[in-house]
Formats: structure tokens, sequence, C-alpha cells
């Protein structure tokens, strides 16, 4: 509730100079304006009326809508725009710079945050500077993310050669791009033809990619809800337990958990799902000594039967 | 009823604003519905300090003034609390308009928002949808991390912390003593670098390994911050990104793509083998054994002996 009233008080302090500018302003248009619903903006509408230097006084803001429009009628020395804070600066200025890092960004958009960034930096002054102590590195392969950013804009099909760590193989698909996203990786979502269904690739596992003539004709999705995380195990999925000593624990950040029971000695037992318990068994390898596969019982089998083989390789080689 | 917070925020930075001279906490607490609703000055006093600080977060500088009677006054110069004048063309406004939507971090997404609306009211032109300019990039920073908001404000404050640190392969977390210096994202994970005061030297801390609350502590920084703080550098070395050696190993034919893509020399050996040469850095034991009887190390010896324990562990199961 307290961070929802200082988001609304921010936002009604830019209200009353944005208002100012613009009398008899959409309603429509200022809730798109400053990302608030209609309603919200309503109640804002509700509370600015009892605002002002002295409620005796008689000094109130005077500010009215019909549910459509609004009316502002006040001195105009009322609502000079306010400086940016300091974590306004840092938000702003962190995320362009982190965007105009992605490679493969189109020239003309890199310029306009570069541009953008500096008359941030500039309007910003000395309150600009808090947001040194805050980075982000988006990682991208710069050819490739050119590459499907040009085959979105074209609305082509792209050929790509793909790689799958769970199978450790490669396979070639051809793939209508939908969007592009950064979330610690750069990804494609895509509609596959050889799966029938849409994919997110990500793009350092993308080995080779072509634009094709085709046009690209993916079927009607509704996007997914990136703040949900990447992967989003079904309920229907089955389950995996695995051990893990303390230098195991990495295991829990990286692979998305129903629960991760602290076992003695620094130990976690997680419990997670996945379609393809088999895409596991490079997990259950890489652990060695660190952990081991509790269930199901055919993947911890399957993991000790490659490392007998790779074993016997050995007294070979 | 009680008046809500915002109300009573917007109405104090409106006093504060609005004045020539410096306003005192009792001629404040006179004009503010809010105030005057307090039931004690005890309740008026600790209200009014916590708004006074809400204020400010939100950019407002406001002056504490003593006059000639030694009482208190307050008030927020319009020279101080202006924006500059920022001209922004509809690309650059564009641009911010996507950077803007990158935190999934409430605190800075709600930041990044209210510093768009200032930009908006002070005039910056309104893009009516960033993604059409943008093809269909989203970029997104993720924050799982729950010790991100504590060690932002510490690094902005410049605040001496204390919080638990379990290291990868500890079996309890320790207490550590820390000057946080910078806050870093790369591939999706929060690090901060920062002074270790137990070691007497900089550290890298990794976010997700924080168990437990960050806490502030009183006092200054007592070692100097480096000019350039270096996190990046510090993960691509425990993620085995810098190598100083090489490795020779043997692959099949099919087999491990990234480990080509990453090779220095490939060599046909016939019979369904390739001999490969590739860049030898931290963990690449753990990596190789992922490929189970696909991979054989044959030099150096310590690589391969690592491998080899690694692979009898799994095989005892």
């Amino acid at each position: 509730m307290a961070a929802n009233a200082i988001d609304q008080t921010r936002r009604m302090l830019s209200l009353v100079t944005y208002l100012r500018e613009r009398p008899g302003a959409r309603v429509a248009d200022v809730a798109r304006a400053f990302g608030v619903t209609e309603a919200e903006l309503i109640s804002d509408l509700d509370v600015l009326p009892l605002c002002g230097t002295s409620f005796r006084g008689g000094d109130l803001l005077d500010i009215d809508t019909d549910g459509e429009r609004i009316w502002w009628h006040n001195p105009d020395d009322v609502a000079a725009p306010l400086r940016l804070a300091a974590d306004e600066a840092t938000a702003l200025l962190v995320a362009a710079r982190a965007v105009a890092t992605l490679p493969g960004l189109r020239e003309s958009d890199r310029e306009a945050l570069v541009r953008a960034t500096s008359k941030l930096e500039a309007a910003a002054g000395e309150t600009a500077s808090a947001g040194d102590r805050l980075s982000v590195t988006f990682e991208s392969e710069g050819g490739v993310f050119a590459e499907v950013d040009r085959a979105i804009s074209e609305r082509r099909r792209l050929w790509v050669r793909y790689y799958s760590p769970a199978r450790d193989e490669l396979t070639e698909r051809e793939v209508d791009p939908i969007r592009l996203f950064a979330l610690g990786h750069t990804y494609m979502e895509a509609w596959c033809y050889r799966s029938e269904a849409r994919r997110t690739f990500r793009l350092d596992r993308v080995a080779e990619i072509r634009i094709l003539d085709e046009a690209a004709a993916p079927p009607e999705l509704e996007l997914r809800d990136l703040s949900e995380g990447l992967v989003q195990p079904s309920a229907d999925d089955p389950e995996v337990v695995v051990e893990v000593g303390p230098g195991g624990r990495w295991v829990a950040e990286y692979y998305p958990h129903d629960s991760a029971e602290e076992l003695p000695e620094g130990g976690l037992r997680i419990t997670l799902r996945t379609p393809d318990p088999a895409s596991l068994k490079r997990l259950a390898l890489r652990l060695g000594r660190d952990g081991h596969i509790v269930a199901p019982q055919d993947l911890a089998d399957s993991a000790r039967k490659a490392a007998r083989a790779a074993l016997e390789a050995y007294e070979q080689v | 009823m009680a008046i809500a917070k915002a109300e009573r925020l917007m109405n104090l930075a409106l006093c504060l604003l609005g004045t020539r001279r410096p306003l005192s906490k009792r001629e404040l607490r006179g004009s503010i519905e809010a105030y005057l609703e307090a039931n004690s000055d005890d309740s008026f006093n600790r209200m009014f300090e916590r708004d006074k600080d809400d204020l400010r977060e939100l950019g407002l500088v406001i002056e504490t003034v003593e006059n000639l009677d030694g009482e208190v006054g307050y008030l927020a110069r319009r020279d101080s609390n202006h924006l500059p004048p920022v001209t922004l063309d509809a690309e650059e406004a564009a641009a911010l308009g996507v950077a803007a939507k990158v935190w999934q971090q409430a605190r800075l997404a709600g930041a990044a928002s209210g510093a768009l609306q200032k930009l908006r009211a002070a005039g910056m032109p309104e893009d009516v949808n960033p993604y059409e300019s943008h093809g269909a990039l989203e970029p997104r920073i993720p924050v799982h991390e729950t010790a991100f908001e504590p060690l932002m404000l510490a690094c902005r404050d410049r605040r001496p912390v204390v919080f638990d640190y379990r290291k990868a392969t500890a079996a309890r977390p320790e207490t550590r003593h820390v000057e946080p210096w910078a806050l870093e994202c790369w591939r999706g994970h929060w690090y901060l670098a920062g002074w270790d005061r137990d070691r007497g030297a900089e550290r890298v801390f990794r976010l997700s390994r924080i168990t437990g609350k960050v806490r502030s502590r009183a006092g200054k920084f007592t070692a100097e911050i480096p000019d350039v703080v270096t996190v990046r550098e510090t993960v691509a070395g425990w993620a085995g990104e810098i190598t100083d050696r090489t490795a020779l190993i043997r692959l099949r034919t099919e087999a491990g793509y990234p480990l080509r893509a990453k090779a220095a020399r490939v060599r046909e050996l016939g019979d369904g083998w390739d001999e490969l040469e590739i860049p030898y850095g931290h963990g690449l034991d753990a990596w190789l054994v992922e490929f189970g009887p696909d991979v054989v190390v044959l030099e150096p010896a310590e690589l391969r002996a690592d491998v080899v324990d690694r692979l009898r562990a799994v095989a005892k199961g």
C-alpha cells in the first residue's frame, strides 16, 4: 500500500503539470500517456481537487472532469515540471544503457538511445551519478539478432540450424519469428514448422541462420507473459527429484522447481517438473559427487550407464 | 475516515513548492488537513518526518532553514526543483519508452515510469506504441533476488551492510561485512562488488547466495572506491571464460557442437572420432562430463583425472 501511495503521488505531481499544458485533454489519452487505467486516472482526479497550498485558504487545485475530458482552471505558476529523482534517473538511464548494449540492435535505434541518454544525463545533473552504481549487460549473438530482427520487420520465414543441449544435437528447422526478447540471454519466440508448435530459441544456440524468400505466416497466438519466467512447467509434467550437496546448490538457482528442502550439511532435496526427464541426464552427469538423481529411476540408471560407458573409453585411450 | 497518504503527501509537496518563504512545522500543520487530524504532537511529528523523507525519495529538494527567532522552516525552492529543459524528438522518446519497460522490479519499474511521466509533463513527444518503431524487441531485466532492493539503496547512499552469504560449495552461510560499491546484472543474475571488511579486500558476491536479510550499518565507507569497478571480469573467470591453457580431447563426429564452436583446431581421426583443441578454463571438467561417452580427454593429465573422477562418482550412483 505504501508503495502505491508513493507511485500515486509521483504520478499526481506530474499530472498537474501535464494537464496545465493540455486544456480539455481526453481521459483516455492521459491514461495512456501515464501508463494507468482510466479508473486509476479518475481516482487521481478525485484526489487532486482536495490538494493545494492551504485547504482553508481555498488555494486548492481546480481540476475537474466530466469523465471524458479534463479541465484545469488554476493560475499558471502552480505547476512547473519537476526535476528527476535519483531513482528515476537511475532506472531510466541504466535501462537505456542496457538496451543500447544489445548487439544487433538497429543502428538508428541505438543512436536514438545514445542521444536520449546524454540529454537525460544533462537534465538529471548530479542525480544521474547514482546510475553508475548499477549496470546490466544483455548477451546475444549480434549477427543472429540482426537477422531475426530483419525477418520480423520484413515478415519473412527463417531457416535455422539450432543446437539442443538436452539431446546434444543440431536440427534444421523453418520458423516464423514472432518476437525477440532479452531475459539474461536473448531469445526469439517463433512458430516452428518442425514441431508444429510455438518454440523459444536462445540466440547463442543458433549455429546458422538464413532469411528465406517465403513470407512468414505464423498462426495467431497470444504472446506469453514473460513476467512469469521463461520456463513454465505444467502440473502434468513428470516429477524429478534431485539431491545435492553444498556444491550442487546452484541447481536450485538455474532450474525452476516446485520445492527445495534443506538437508543436513548444507544440501538440498530439489523437486522439479519437466516434460522430458531424459533431458536431465546431462545434469546428472555434471553433478558428479555433488549430487544425484533420486527419481525417476530410469533417469538415474541412464546417467550411471553413460558414465560407465565413458569410463570404458578411458581404459582404451 | 483517515485521509489517504497520497493526498497528504501531495498537499505537503504543493505547500512546500508554493511558498516563497520557509514554512514552520506549526504553519504546515495548520494548513494540511491530515496533519490537523493527527491526535498528538508525537504522531504528527512522526508523520511529518516520514512524509518529508518520502518526498525527498520522489526527488523533491526540501531545504531546512532556521529563521531569526530560531524557528525551523521548510521550503522547496522552484529553481532547485525545476527540471532543466530537455528536448527529445519522437525517436528518442520512443527509445526511452522501450527502456522504461525493461525493469521487472517494482521499485525501479515505478521509478522508470515516474521519469517518463515527468518528461511527458515537460513536453516529451508521446509515442503511440513504442514497439511499432522498434520491431518486436522486448528486453527485460529480471530481478528475482530479494537482496536486490536493499543493496541498490545501500550502493546509492553509500551505506555499509551486513549479510549472511553462502559460498558456492560451503555447507553453511557466513556473516560478511561489506561496503557495497556497484551492482551488475550478467546473464540474468545479479552480482555485488564491494569492499569485504572481514577479508580486507575487494570481493564480488552473487545475490542469489545471500541468505536472510541485508542489514544496514551506521558509519561511512573506510576503503577508497575504485574509479572502475569490475564485476564482469571476475564473474567471467568463475564461468570459465578466462582461459590461458588448452586441452586436447576426442569427440564423436556427430556430437558436441558447442565444443566445436569453441575449438581452436579440429582434426578428423576416422572411426567416428575427431580430435579437438579447446580452451581450458575453470569448470571445463564438469562441462565435459556432460557429454558422457562422446568425449575422452587426452591432455592435460590433470583435466583427464578430474573428468575420470567425476565419471566414477556418477557410475557409483
